[in-house]
């Protein structure tokens, strides 16, 4: 067993499974989508990135675009929430907040993607 | 450059994540504490003001506590979290500024501003490995002729001399090993505008992968190498090499052609000294009893050259006893005391040659061969380039620089590269041949060595006899003669043609009725003068066609057309 590998999978697949918590609930109401859980996601993800970041094979490539593209739809989110509650002064809810669910959506593509990848990985490892 | 962000960020992978944690926790710690606002009522951070007061207080910014004043319980995480946020910091810079300062990312660093530099040119260029004497003499002896080099050398020291030097085109160069393959890539090699690779390097090994490298990856390329063994010169003219250059060989076969015939001699010296050398007059080395001290390549090399000589006897002083191969009536000893010099028969001889590895020796046997023999022909080999001026003030006859006569060598044949053709069928001429050949030369020079520039017919170098010769037939002597034609008082010969090459053909001392073709190339001799004014006359149609009709050609529309009224 190897540990880094280990620590690797574990920041990709919790990326993902934080994501898909964050995302998982109704459009319209601001009670299904927690706000820690979201921040949890954009933290964990921003790791994962920087974990993928120095490996030369080509599916180290893929690993971080797929990352960076996670961490792009998060931060965007990050913004457009922290944009409605604070300039604007108003509450999340409406166009804004299925702005954000929408972005953490294809956030969570990404992630998706990157954990089929890692089994991918896995599985054309000859042992 | 993708190499460098990798290697960067694979260092700064730790640092990074303990940032991110870091700012993390303290955010998540300031939202989840309770505070109070303006008007003491409870009031919980949100995660914009959390991320707004870390990113501050980390990075030592501190404007203060905002949006309200802070309860003592925020100001207790303050305490941990600025200590925390700050050591973060200054753990990511001191990594990264370590990562610069890392010998082996500036070696990077550097390899990949080459790759960048030598990517970018747009000018011909030649690849030179290996910057010892010779390398040092030939780059810049190629750079004062505005030719760029490319510079390789596998120690740091001399790239440092180099780049310490003044150069009139400044060389791009690098520490790196050139038998490795992707350094000669990286170098150039296959570079479109590389014009050549010379190799220099001391050791013969390297130069043939050096050779075997440029076959490879780039067989039209002009290759010159230096090489210290005949077997390693045959191998690496064997994988294509235009030219290989074995000092010693080279110098024998000079003092042998010295010997032999002076004329032939003067021509080779000649035609490879550097520009703007006085005219010498040629050393007569003498037959007789030559006494060789030394008996190592150098020496082993000259006793081959000379013994084959009529009339001369070489007599071999070597203070080895174990050396190989050594002639018969060879003397053991030490060639700098008189003892040994007087067994060899210093005094009934007529020459000395000074060969062993070690200057100081060959300075002292010079100086002790002198005081019992004064009319001894000297030759001395110079192995180090800063006993320069010893050897100078000696003033001997004949003196062998291993550096100097590499890099005259390559050198005129990177200037001219129909020469060492030329040379080689010179090689077979007699001397009253020589002798004519030279005093033709003699006739178009006045007190320097001859300069010698190829020209070569087409629309790209000599664009104005392009146009000309396809409309009428051009004598060679028409372009020779240049500009100087119309004042019949100084038509002189400036230049001489010594050489052509038309298709696969060769001709030696092309006649002066010969008609000029496309794609005709010349070897031309003369003064620099000379020189300037033909590449003037074939650039420009203007006067070039008023030089072959004898009268003013108007160069501008006006003029024609006054011209042409006026004649009709």
């Amino acid at each position: 067993m190897n540990s880094e590998k280990v620590i690797f999978a574990f920041f990709i697949v919790l990326a993902l499974t934080l994501n898909f918590g964050f995302f998982l609930g109704g459009m319209d109401d601001p009670s299904h989508h927690n706000i820690y859980e979201f921040f949890a996601a954009i933290v964990v993800s921003l790791i994962s990135t920087v974990l993928k970041v120095g490996d030369r094979t080509h599916l180290g490539a893929v690993f971080l675009a797929t990352s960076l593209v996670a961490d792009l739809q998060l931060l965007a989110a990050a913004v457009v929430w922290g944009f409605v509650s604070h300039v604007y002064g108003q509450e999340l809810q409406g166009h804004a907040l299925a702005t954000v669910i929408s972005l953490s959506g294809g956030a969570l593509l990404a992630n998706f993607i990157s954990v089929i990848l890692l089994v991918v990985d896995t599985m054309t490892v000859k042992r | 450059m993708p190499n460098l962000i990798y290697v960067l960020f694979r260092r700064l992978r730790s640092p990074l994540i303990t940032l991110i944690l870091v700012y993390a926790i303290s955010m998540i710690g300031f939202v989840l504490i309770p505070g109070v606002d303006d008007q003491g009522k409870p009031w919980h951070m949100s995660f914009f003001h959390a991320f707004y007061f870390v990113s501050f207080m980390g990075t030592t910014i501190g404007f203060g506590e905002v949006p309200y004043a802070f309860t003592d319980a925020q100001r207790f995480w303050v305490m941990l979290t600025m200590y925390a946020t700050v050591v973060a910091w200054l753990y990511c810079i001191g990594v990264l500024l370590s990562v610069f300062q890392d010998a082996s990312f500036q070696r990077m660093l550097r390899a990949n501003a080459f790759r960048r530099q030598v990517k970018h040119i747009r000018e011909p260029f030649y690849i030179i490995c290996g910057y010892g004497d010779t390398g040092a003499q030939l780059t810049h002896a190629i750079s004062e002729e505005g030719i760029l080099c490319v510079v390789i050398d596998i120690n740091q020291d001399r790239i440092n001399e180099l780049e310490a030097d003044d150069f009139r085109t400044f060389p791009i160069s690098l520490c790196a090993d050139v038998s490795l393959s992707q350094v000669l890539e990286d170098a150039g090699i296959t570079h479109p505008w590389c014009k050549g690779i010379i190799t220099l390097v001391n050791e013969d090994t390297v130069n043939l992968t050096v050779a075997v490298t440029a076959e490879l990856l780039n067989p039209e390329l002009r290759l010159i190498s230096r090489a210290e063994t005949p077997e390693a010169a045959a191998n690496i003219l064997s994988f294509g090499a235009n030219e290989v250059i074995n000092p010693f060989e080279t110098f024998a076969s000079r003092l042998a052609l010295a010997i032999k015939s002076p004329s032939l001699y003067c021509l080779y010296e000649w035609m490879t000294s550097p520009k703007g050398m006085p005219l010498k007059e040629p050393p007569l080395p003498k037959k007789g009893l030559w006494i060789l001290c030394g008996f190592g390549r150098f020496g082993h090399t000259i006793y081959e050259h000379l013994n084959v000589i009529e009339g001369i006897t070489p007599r071999v002083i070597e203070s080895e006893r174990s050396v190989r191969d050594l002639p018969a009536a060879s003397i053991i000893g030490r060639p700098t005391e008189a003892s040994a010099l007087l067994k060899a028969g210093v005094k009934d001889s007529v020459g000395i040659i000074a060969g062993t590895d070690n200057d100081a020796n060959n300075l002292s046997i010079i100086m002790t061969a002198q005081e019992l023999n004064h009319t001894l022909f000297r030759i001395a080999r110079q192995n180090h380039e800063k006993n320069s001026h010893l050897f100078q003030s000696a003033h001997l006859e004949m003196l062998m620089q291993r550096g100097t006569i590499i890099s005259n060598t390559i050198f005129a044949f990177i200037k001219t590269p129909m020469l060492s053709d030329f040379l080689h069928i010179v090689s077979r001429f007699n001397n009253d041949k020589a002798n004519e050949l030279l005093s033709r030369i003699i006739a178009v020079v006045y007190d320097g060595v001859p300069e010698l520039w190829e020209i070569c017919i087409n629309q790209d170098k000599t664009p104005a006899l392009y146009e000309v010769i396809k409309k009428q037939q051009v004598m060679l002597k028409e372009i020779i003669y240049g500009n100087s034609i119309a004042d019949t008082k100084r038509a002189r010969m400036t230049a001489l043609p010594l050489f052509l090459k038309r298709g696969k053909g060769n001709v030696l001392l092309p006649e002066e009725n010969r008609i000029v073709q496309e794609n005709d190339r010349f070897l031309m001799c003369g003064t620099n003068e000379a020189r300037q004014k033909m590449l003037l006359l074939l650039n420009n149609i203007n006067l070039l066609e008023s030089v072959l009709s004898g009268k003013e050609v108007p160069a501008s529309w006006v003029y024609k057309k006054i011209r042409e009224l006026s004649t009709n």
